[in-house]
């Protein structure tokens, strides 16, 4: 079933970094964190996000949550515009979507104890009619993040637990609202190796069993490759890229693609591949280049370039990039 | 695939409070201070019950009882009124106290309130309070409180008005800042994140984080309300129809005990205000140690000489011609974690480097490889000590020299590059300056001219532009400042570069920048680099040899080749199953269920043990021998025994 | 570029902050008493007719400001006066010509007498600061090197305990036992010394400072001590420290180059926050002492109702605060090159 619960159109927001100064005057210099975002997804659906710092991809979170107001475009959860949505609408918006942090030492409160955190949803939607009944859910949310017998999670706190086990936590304190979409912000890369693993097949597994659509934000290319529907590329406030997961890593079609797959290493001491290294670093969101974003450190770049900003392209049916150099299926 | 932990492994339940007491029993500091407190708040209390005469009257007292010594009457003497002086005092903390714990409630709650406000709703509200606050800040309080006081009534509830409304505003300051550290935390991003009003997160998320600091603030508070209530009171503006210690001194300066040499008058109400003050200051500190535990130990304090270790066990191999530049036999290092017990950070590792070598040293967090650069520089913090092994250098055993002569191998034979995304350069200094230090630490006779160019050599070799020497840290990117360590790290050609984690923090762009860097710098150079990592893809791509270490013991060591395509350690053979492999993406990830083992809980046997699948009952018992099971291949397992 | 505009900020700043203490000022003095004149002359037996008189001398029959007649917020007025006959723009004028009043004990300028006693504050506070740095800054520099060692807690107990001391009392304490020694009682100079040569002069008001300064410095270097104590132990758990002495620096090099500057910067902060806390010590050691200074004019305002003394001191000292801050601040910034946008 390929319903779509989420549909972002030409999604934008800008932050002001100076202001003119009353006494000395000076431009107003805006940062444009993210510039036209476009694209959809289906529910159960699993979309990775990459990019490096500074694409905006964690601006893209906080708009999508509600927790920044887009400063130009639209946002369209099941059908209804959510950036239309009043304080009431938006609060009920917040039990469709629930959001997941990197660092799972600062994602907790430390002067709470586990029930308290995964009860807190509940208590803030006022969801569960006495204690008893909260802590039935909340176990029940345990439970299924992993985290067996719950009972005794309950009454700890999280200084007592392991980074993986209070990413768990904060997983059940997201599952606990039964949302239909969970927006994952680099979940793992603050995990050790061994441990990343168990966490990204929770979420496959969640995705089984509860059909839940999972945007999965990362700077980390290899660990979506079996996780993940489709992937999309992000580069200063865009999307240069979007297709499946299987095309993007065997075909990819945009020239920052096709760079970032050459570097990322891989565990392979016999296989010697050509790297792409780009020059130089991504541009501040400030000062963005003129016609094709990329083109200053695009090893294909030529002279159009410079003048157009390229829109999005098919090379098959689901796979759109945006690049001049690249020319429709 | 779900873990279940069983009850024995999770930590006894504790809540933040009884964590708190715990801590605080122990702070020798605080206790003292608290009881000393107490002490006094008792006497104030029961003042009626300890005084031997009550001090609000005059009855029974004659022209003769001015100022008289201490004697069995008067344990303490008597005053210009010839009022007992024990009396007196004991009445006179009840004024002092009062005046300091309501003035201070005062000043605590609005500071507390315009802090948390500032702070939690920013913008223009921020702007005129904390404007408002600087304002305050910069008036000097007493000077203010003099005025006011002169002006009006001198009456108790005066004072402690004037004390609470303009004491609030370092208060205030303090509480502003942390209310913004606790404000950009995730979690209060979370429960924004679930829908919940800044009510419910002020109440829940904010106050509890900020409470121990208030708590804190609030004993600093009440000390300065003291002094400020006994200075005011000093200068004559002190509530005339009670009794406080300030106003004890007042009497005795202007009223010539000094003159009549009547010391027990100036001592007896000053003892009281230092008592209750130092009582006071005592706590706070000790609040503070407990709330914001700093270790005092740094980098500079003083190591205690350790014993030369045992002379190192010959591990047997045949020494080849030419000899490795770097040989490390069996090296172990402890950690002191409490006055009787230390961890194996490291345990019996050997390894060598040979010139133009590159060398991976991979394992997980808590695996001790850190620890192991650090030990060869001798670089270990005071708690750390190397206890067994001998590190040899290009024919110097590194661990016998003394510190001077180390200080001379440091940078010049062996550098070592941070991770850069850290402070690990001085943030005061320009970066030209900290690579010209080093440069000059090792050629105290170069000229200033040599060195400037040497600088601009360096800086270019590294791809950044010569200009921007004179540019300090902050002003560089991530991925510059890992450029300027390398720099640095070069600046007195080195032999061997540790690079700890180099490019940890840094995108996946960059990071191939800085490999590639270190890669063609290795060539140009002939360095040999020993790579420090957890990123399985980058040894692979760029090492010659790899080390895989886990709970500070060696696990597998061999050449790149033979670990990734024929690793024999459980442990190398679980985390490279864990380890994405963009050759193969579809390829589902597994995890090594459990965690890392801690320095202070190690198992008895193997250290990996309790997370292996194949362990038999001899791994739980012994810690399995590092055997070369092929050539220059070496396992730490049981499974592969050869016997 | 940045840094001028960074100056600049600060100054209107200070600039917009002693405006509101000349106001504050202004307004305490007229809201608090209510009316001075009469407070100034005490005396039952003055008829209707010369307080009259007295008032409007002082300007105390005009209105306060536009829109109010009196202090009482309640009674608006007219609004329609000329702003340049209130009592307020009368005040302000004053104040910018430098006249700040007659005082009602001594008869002469106010301005006079506080210039000639600021200097004196100045110097005491100055010789205290400079001694209580000095040592502060070199105790604690000692304490956080040989931190938990015996020299450690020996340094850091002392501390506490002078931080504890109230100031006034330690000022008492040292003259009661210096005047049974052979110390002077007080004041700057011995009576009559104005006419001996000026070496004698000099050597006898060090003389007369020696105790002042001292209780100065005892209260000041305890908190100072603490602060550069737990600032460089801070500093020296920085990896940069690591790096220097991997780097192949001995202590003393890593000390000297790379921590102090660093654990200096928040004792900056602090001696900037403590311009009140100086005055508030000013204030007391100097009555203690009878030290002619500012502090000792507040002093002497309260005792004898001097009020235009009492208001004239406060401003003063009000105003020496806040340059003395915005000297701190300027100073600051041109040490952390970190410090540029505000």
């Amino acid at each position: 079933m390929t319903e779509t619960i989420l549909e972002v159109i030409s999604l934008k927001k800008t932050f002001t970094a100076d202001k003119p100064s009353l006494i000395f005057g000076g431009k107003e210099r805006l940062v444009h964190a993210i510039d036209g975002i476009d694209f959809t997804l289906a529910r159960g659906e699993v979309l990775a996000l990459v990019g490096e710092s500074g694409c905006g991809k964690s601006t893209l979170a906080l708009t999508l949550m509600g927790l920044e107001k887009p400063s130009g475009g639209r946002i369209l959860f099941d059908g209804k515009e959510v950036t239309t949505f009043n304080n009431a609408g938006l609060k009920e918006y917040r039990k469709r979507i629930q959001m997941i942090f990197q660092d799972p030492y600062e994602s907790l409160n430390p002067t709470q104890s586990i029930e308290e955190i995964v009860t807190e949803p509940l208590l803030v939607h006022g969801l569960g009619r006495n204690k008893e009944e909260r802590r039935r859910l909340a176990i029940r949310a345990l439970e299924d993040s992993g985290l067996k017998p719950a009972e005794v999670y309950l009454e700890r706190f999280p200084h007592q637990l392991s980074g993986g086990q209070r990413q768990r936590v904060v997983i059940a304190g997201a599952l606990v609202l039964e949302p239909r979409l969970l927006l994952a912000d680099e979940p793992v890369s603050m995990l050790d190796v061994s441990i990343r693993a168990e966490i990204i097949n929770l979420l496959a597994e969640l995705r089984q069993s509860r059909q839940i659509s999972v945007i999965f934000i990362t700077h980390d290319l290899g660990t979506v490759g079996y996780f993940a529907d489709r992937i999309a590329v992000m580069y200063l406030g865009r999307i240069v890229e979007i297709g499946p997961t299987h095309e993007i890593l065997e075909f990819p079609g945009h020239p920052y693609t096709k760079a970032l797959l050459s570097v990322i290493p891989v565990p392979n001491p016999r296989l010697r591949r050509k790297r792409i290294i780009l020059k130089g670093e991504t541009p501040n969101p400030i000062d963005i280049p003129s016609g094709c974003r990329f083109h200053p450190r695009c090893p294909v770049a030529v002279e159009a370039c410079r003048v157009t900003d390229p829109t999005f392209v098919n090379v098959s049916k689901n796979h759109l990039v945006a690049c001049l150099s690249v020319s429709p299926a | 695939m779900a873990i279940s932990v069983t009850l024995e492994t999770l930590p006894a339940k504790r809540t933040p409070f009884q964590n708190f007491w715990r801590t605080f029993r122990k702070n020798k500091m605080g206790v003292i201070g608290l009881v000393f407190l107490v002490l006094i708040i008792l006497v104030a209390i029961f003042a009626p019950w300890i005084a031997p005469y009550d001090p609000y009257s005059s009855v029974g007292i004659s022209a003769k009882d001015v100022y008289q010594p201490p004697s069995p009457e008067h344990p303490l003497g008597t005053d210009d009124a010839g009022k007992d002086e024990l009396s007196l005092f004991v009445y006179g903390s009840r004024v002092s106290l009062t005046v300091g714990f309501f003035a201070s409630f005062i000043a605590i709650a609005i500071g507390g309130s315009v802090g948390i406000s500032a702070g939690y709703f920013g913008g223009r509200t921020e702007t005129i309070l904390m404007r408002f606050n600087d304002i305050m800040l910069v008036i000097p309080d007493l000077a203010l409180m003099v005025v006011i006081i002169a002006l009006t009534k001198p009456s108790l509830w005066n004072i402690i008005l004037v004390i609470g409304l303009l004491g609030w505003t370092f208060t205030s300051r303090i509480v502003r800042s942390q209310t913004l550290a606790v404000k950009s935390k995730k979690y209060v991003l979370r429960a924004r994140a679930i829908g919940a009003g800044s009510w419910h997160i002020v109440n829940n998320h904010i106050l509890p984080l900020v409470l121990p600091l208030l708590v804190v603030n609030a004993v600093l508070v009440i000390s300065i309300s003291i002094l400020n209530e006994s200075a005011l009171s000093f200068l004559g503006l002190g509530d005339p129809t009670l009794i406080s210690w300030g106003q004890m001194l007042n009497y005795a300066f202007a009223r010539g005990a000094m003159s009549s040499g009547a010391w027990w008058a100036l001592v007896v109400p000053g003892f009281g205000i230092v008592w209750v003050v130092l009582a006071l200051t005592l706590l706070g500190q000790g609040l503070e140690q407990v709330f914001n535990p700093r270790l005092e130990t740094h980098h500079l304090t003083a190591r205690k000489k350790t014993s030369f270790p045992e002379p190192a066990v010959p591990s047997g191999r045949p020494q080849l011609s030419p000899p490795p530049l770097l040989t490390v036999r069996n090296l172990s290092i402890e950690y002191k974690i409490s006055e009787n017990s230390a961890a194996r950070a490291v345990d019996n590792v050997s390894l060598t480097l040979r010139k133009g070598e590159m060398l991976g040293l991979v394992g997980e967090s808590g695996c001790g490889k850190t620890t192991l650069m650090l030990g060869l520089l001798r670089l270990l913090p005071a708690a750390g000590s190397i206890v067994g092994g001998s590190i040899d250098f290009d024919g110097h055993d590194l661990i016998s020299l003394s510190d001077a002569e180390m200080m001379d191998v440091r940078w010049k034979g062996i550098s070592i590059i941070f991770q850069g995304a850290m402070n690990a350069l001085n943030p005061v200094r320009t970066v030209g300056d900290q690579v010209a230090e080093a440069i000059k630490q090792h050629d105290s006779n170069i000229s200033g001219d040599a060195m400037a160019s040497q600088v601009a050599e360096l800086l270019d070799l590294v791809g950044i532009a010569p200009e921007r020497k004179d540019d300090f840290p902050h002003q560089y990117s991530g991925g510059m400042r890992q450029r300027a360590m390398i720099a640095m790290a070069l600046a007195c050609d080195p032999q061997i570069v540790i690079a700890d984690e180099p490019t940890t923090a840094l995108d996946v762009m960059i990071q191939a920048q800085i490999l590639e860097l270190l890669s063609s710098l290795r060539e140009r150079l002939g360095l040999s680099i020993i790579l420090v990592t957890h990123d399985l893809g980058v040894v692979a791509e760029m090492c010659d040899s790899v080390l895989v270490m886990y709970g500070g013991v060696l696990a597998e060591y061999a050449s790149v080749d033979q670990v990734y395509n024929s690793p024999q350690h459980p442990y190398t053979r679980e985390l490279l199953k864990a380890f994405p492999n963009l050759a193969n993406p579809e390829k589902k990830l597994s995890s090594i269920p459990g965690y890392p083992p801690r320095l202070d809980n190690l198992p008895a046997g193997c250290r990996f043990a309790p997370r292996c699948t194949l362990a038999i009952e001899r791994c739980e018992l012994e810690l399995p021998e590092i055997k070369e099971i092929s050539e220059k291949h070496y396992v730490g397992c049981h499974l592969l025994d050869v016997s | 570029m940045k840094r001028t505009r960074f100056f600049i900020k600060k100054l209107l700043w200070a600039i917009f902050t002693i405006a509101f203490v000349v106001v504050l000022n202004f307004f305490l003095f007229r809201v608090l008493p209510g009316d001075p004149a009469r407070q100034g002359i005490r005396d039952p037996r003055m008829t209707k007719k010369s307080i009259e008189a007295v008032r409007v001398r002082f300007g105390l029959d005009k209105p306060v400001i536009n829109c109010f007649s009196s202090v009482n917020p309640l009674k608006v007025g007219n609004c329609f006066i000329n702003p340049l006959d209130t009592q307020f723009f009368i005040y302000a004028r004053n104040l910018f010509k430098g006249d700040f009043g007659i005082s009602f004990h001594y008869n002469r300028p106010v301005r006079d007498i506080l210039m000639e006693r600021l200097w004196n504050t100045v110097l005491l506070i100055g010789a205290g600061q400079i001694l209580a740095i000095v040592l502060g800054v070199t105790v604690g520099v000692i304490a956080a090197w040989k931190a938990r060692t015996s020299v450690d807690y020996g340094a850091l107990s002392l501390s506490l305990l002078a931080w504890s001391l109230p100031t006034f009392w330690l000022g008492m304490i040292f003259l009661f036992w210096g005047s049974n020694n052979g110390f002077p009682i007080g004041g700057k100079a011995t009576p009559g010394m104005s006419s001996a040569p000026l070496n004698e002069q000099v050597a006898d008001v060090l003389q007369h400072m020696i105790l002042p300064t001292l209780t100065y410095t005892i209260i000041f270097m305890g908190e100072y001590m603490l602060i550069m104590r737990s600032s460089l132990l801070d500093v020296l758990s920085e990896d940069f420290i690591l790096t220097a002495k991997a780097k192949g620096l001995s202590t003393f090099q890593i000390l000297k180059d790379h921590a102090l500057k660093n654990a200096m910067l928040p004792l900056v902060t602090v001696i900037a926050l403590n311009l009140g806390f100086t005055m508030a010590g000013a204030i007391q050691i100097e009555t203690v002492f009878s030290w002619p200074g500012l502090g000792g004019a507040i002093y002497e305002g309260v005792v004898r109702r001097d009020f235009p003394m009492l208001q004239g001191a406060f401003l003063m000292i009000a105003v020496s605060v806040i340059i003395a801050n915005l000297m701190a601040e300027l100073g600051y910034s041109l040490l952390d090159p970190r410090v540029q946008s505000e």
